[in-house]
């Protein structure tokens, strides 16, 4: 439900397509240019520089190419199986993102979107494995369903420590319980949820296969085995899938433990008392964007410089570290708030 | 094994991005556990030894250059040092000075390409570009003394093609001072990186038993604890003269002889070898470059002679015959990676097949010395 723009429903579809066609979908453009900057920096390159002022063209024009490639096969059933579960993440993961108080779906399940998104997703990957009929596809998809089950329960029992913070698990409720600065917000509440935090994006990496973490669905047929014979569009397909799959474990984290779209409240009452408030809705969501953008360039930035683990002593970790951090997380946030808050 | 399973015959090569080199690996898994892993090799051979022995002395040399592209200069330097010991020929010391300063730089560089396998095989392409960006720097000061990059063909019979370009020993000693810089950057980014222990420690375990029995020699053998260098135990280029230390595995944090103490004794030769050439720079001798009177050498007396010396990946012999021809009556290497392939299956067994390539790498396999 889209509610509260008081500018009626055509003025609801106008913002939204203005946010999803300028900013959500070309924001796998700019990611893509700034993680190509970022890496060539760190590896003492220059990186994309031609295409466009300072190379800013490049991701448009890797899009064009891949658009444009021809495959080595026609589409099979199998790849059409493949294709519409891919289809359906990446329409899980971005159709009903929380994006600012007025641009919600919000209901008492909203807020567990993005495991689904990430369950097919993993879905999708263990189907492209499989399909190749290869022992390295074989092998790759059953990596991937290891390391989405290591990852999917930490990762849920993080969720739930936030629920008990806030007392619910819609995205309105999740988000008033922070402010604008930082002390405000739920990472920063108590040290579980800080532990929460941590063992939240860690087990995202680990369930998307997102770097450092993305051992199963590394392009590489001995490691990863599951993409290594995908180009072209159906290369575009699987990468596409797993950019808004980040982009929105992202926005995700931030709505829960980073203080969600919260402005200052002086400046949001400013803003009502001038009946702005569609203003109020853009600047909410930009605020939103700009945290997840730092969020998903702070993980490119870590995965530049560490070696990948292997996919077993990432499910190790996943169940042997993380998960006793969420469950002593867990069990100590629902303490605190019973002693410490009431 | 799995009980109603059969083992998984997996085919890799001859071309495959895990590998670094064309071989065929025809593994046998138990789900991803390898059980057994045979070898098969041959597909970059060139016939180097038989072409050397239809060529005129000085031509042959040509060829000695391509049994380790990755380092070229120790081909020639075996092979000319065998002709030299036919002829009982004595080089002048400024020319030992030169070919001893370009070995250690050849080490350099194939050890820093030996790392850039590793940090492919781990996925870190940081590492990778500073490495890479190292070792321009020495090919480049190859190019400036001898015109090439890669095949040098630098050596004569009796000294070394030209005497040094003006310039090049304080490039050499800014090299120096660079690798001891890099040296700790390396060290983050390797030794004391947690995830790269992760990948590296007591995995691919080389046994001191394996070492003897399939002849493996060079960093691999010292990374098993072989404290064992033929610079130090047969000197005969002039490395009496110098101090310098041979760096031998620990298995200090995983095992002794696992891919970490292989990774880390290379790294621990780099610095030795600029310290090397620190002090070769330090006592450069004036003098000739070139025994006069062998520049165009036309036949070589008759005669048997085996050389070895310590090639970057290990022991590499050159056996050499001249019935008194202008051209060798027969020529063979004993290259250091036939022996790192012979151990490499013993090395793979209860491997999961995601190490595979590591270990590979760890090993530092020359394949176009092993195909020749």
């Amino acid at each position: 439900m889209i509610a509260g723009l008081g500018t009626g429903f055509l003025s609801n579809i106008l913002i939204l397509f203005f946010i999803y066609s300028l900013v959500l979908l070309p924001s796998a453009a700019l990611i893509s240019y700034c993680d190509r900057k970022l890496s060539a920096r760190l590896q003492a390159r220059v990186g994309p520089h031609r295409t466009g002022f300072l190379g800013m063209l490049q991701p448009f024009a890797d899009l064009l190419k891949l658009l444009q490639k021809r495959s080595a096969w026609d589409w099979s059933w199998e790849d059409s199986v493949w294709g519409s579960f891919q289809a359906m993440a990446v329409y899980a993961s971005l159709a009903a993102l929380p994006l600012g108080s007025a641009l919600l779906m919000d209901t008492e399940m909203s807020s567990f979107l993005p495991f689904f998104s990430a369950l097919v997703l993993a879905l999708g990957s263990l189907l492209l494995g499989l399909n190749q009929a290869t022992i390295a596809g074989w092998l790759g998809g059953i990596r991937v369903v290891g390391q989405v089950f290591s990852g999917v329960f930490p990762a849920f029992i993080a969720f739930l420590c936030v629920g008990i913070h806030t007392g619910g698990f819609r995205w309105k409720l999740l988000a008033s319980a922070q402010g604008f600065y930082p002390w405000s917000w739920t990472c920063l509440t108590s040290p579980f949820q800080l532990i929460a935090f941590l063992v939240f994006i860690i087990s995202g990496l680990i369930i998307l296969g997102l770097p450092p973490l993305e051992g199963s669905q590394f392009p590489s047929e001995i490691d990863g085995g599951v993409v290594s014979h995908l180009s072209g569009r159906r290369w575009l397909l699987f990468q596409l899938s797993k950019f808004y799959g980040f982009l929105s474990w992202s926005m995700v984290t931030v709505v829960l433990f980073l203080g969600a779209w919260s402005l200052p409240d002086a400046l949001v009452q400013v803003l009502e008392a001038m009946e702005a408030k569609i203003l109020v809705s853009l600047m909410e969501f930009f605020w939103l964007m700009s945290k997840t953008f730092v969020v998903m360039l702070a993980v490119i930035w870590i995965a530049s410089a560490n070696p990948r683990s292997r996919v077993d002593q990432m499910t190790d970790f996943a169940w042997r570290v993380l998960s006793p951090f969420a469950l002593v997380a867990l069990m100590g946030a629902a303490l605190w708030e019973s002693w410490v808050v009431f | 094994m799995i009980e109603g399973l059969e083992w998984i015959d997996w085919k890799l090569g001859p071309y495959h991005a895990c590998l670094p080199a064309p071989m065929v690996l025809r593994l046998k898994l138990n789900v991803d556990t390898i059980v057994q892993c045979e070898v098969e090799t041959g597909f970059l051979y060139k016939g180097i030894e038989k072409i050397m022995e239809t060529r005129s002395w000085q031509a042959a040399m040509v060829y000695a250059d391509h049994l380790d592209p990755e380092a070229a200069i120790f081909g020639e330097l075996v092979f000319c040092m065998a002709v030299e010991e036919i002829m009982g020929l004595c080089i002048p010391p400024r020319a030992q000075f030169v070919r001893m300063i370009l070995a250690e730089l050849s080490r350099i560089v194939s050890h820093l390409a030996f790392l850039v396998r590793i940090a492919k095989t781990v996925h870190s392409e940081v590492i990778l570009h500073y490495l890479l960006r190292d070792r321009e720097k020495i090919l480049d000061l190859f190019e400036l003394l001898t015109g090439a990059r890669f095949s040098l063909n630098f050596l004569r019979f009796g000294g070394v093609c030209t005497d040094m370009t003006e310039g090049f020993l304080e490039r050499v000693l800014e090299i120096c001072d660079n690798v001891h810089i890099r040296m700790r950057e390396y060290n983050d980014l390797f030794i004391f990186n947690d995830r790269f222990l992760n990948r590296t420690l007591c995995l691919g375990v080389l046994k001191p038993e394996w070492v003897l029995g399939c002849g493996v020699t060079g960093p691999n053998a010292r990374a098993s604890g072989f404290s064992w260098d033929v610079r130090k135990q047969n000197a005969l280029m002039g490395y009496e003269m110098l101090d310098f230390a041979i760096p031998v595995g620990t298995g200090i944090r995983g095992f002794l002889g696992d891919v970490h103490d292989r990774v880390v004794v290379r790294l621990e030769e780099m610095a030795q070898s600029a310290e090397i050439l620190k002090q070769l720079i330090e006592t450069v001798p004036s003098g000739e470059y070139l025994q006069e009177g062998y520049a165009h050498l036309k036949s070589v007396p008759a005669g048997e002679a085996y050389v070895r010396i310590e090639s970057a990946r290990g022991v590499l012999g050159c056996h050499l015959v001249s019935d008194g021809s202008s051209s060798p009556l027969r020529v063979h290497f004993r290259p250091p990676s036939v022996g790192h392939l012979m151990v490499f299956p013993a090395l793979c067994e209860g491997l999961s097949s995601e190490d595979l390539p590591l270990v590979l790498a760890s090993l530092d396999i020359g394949i176009a010395e092993v195909d020749r």
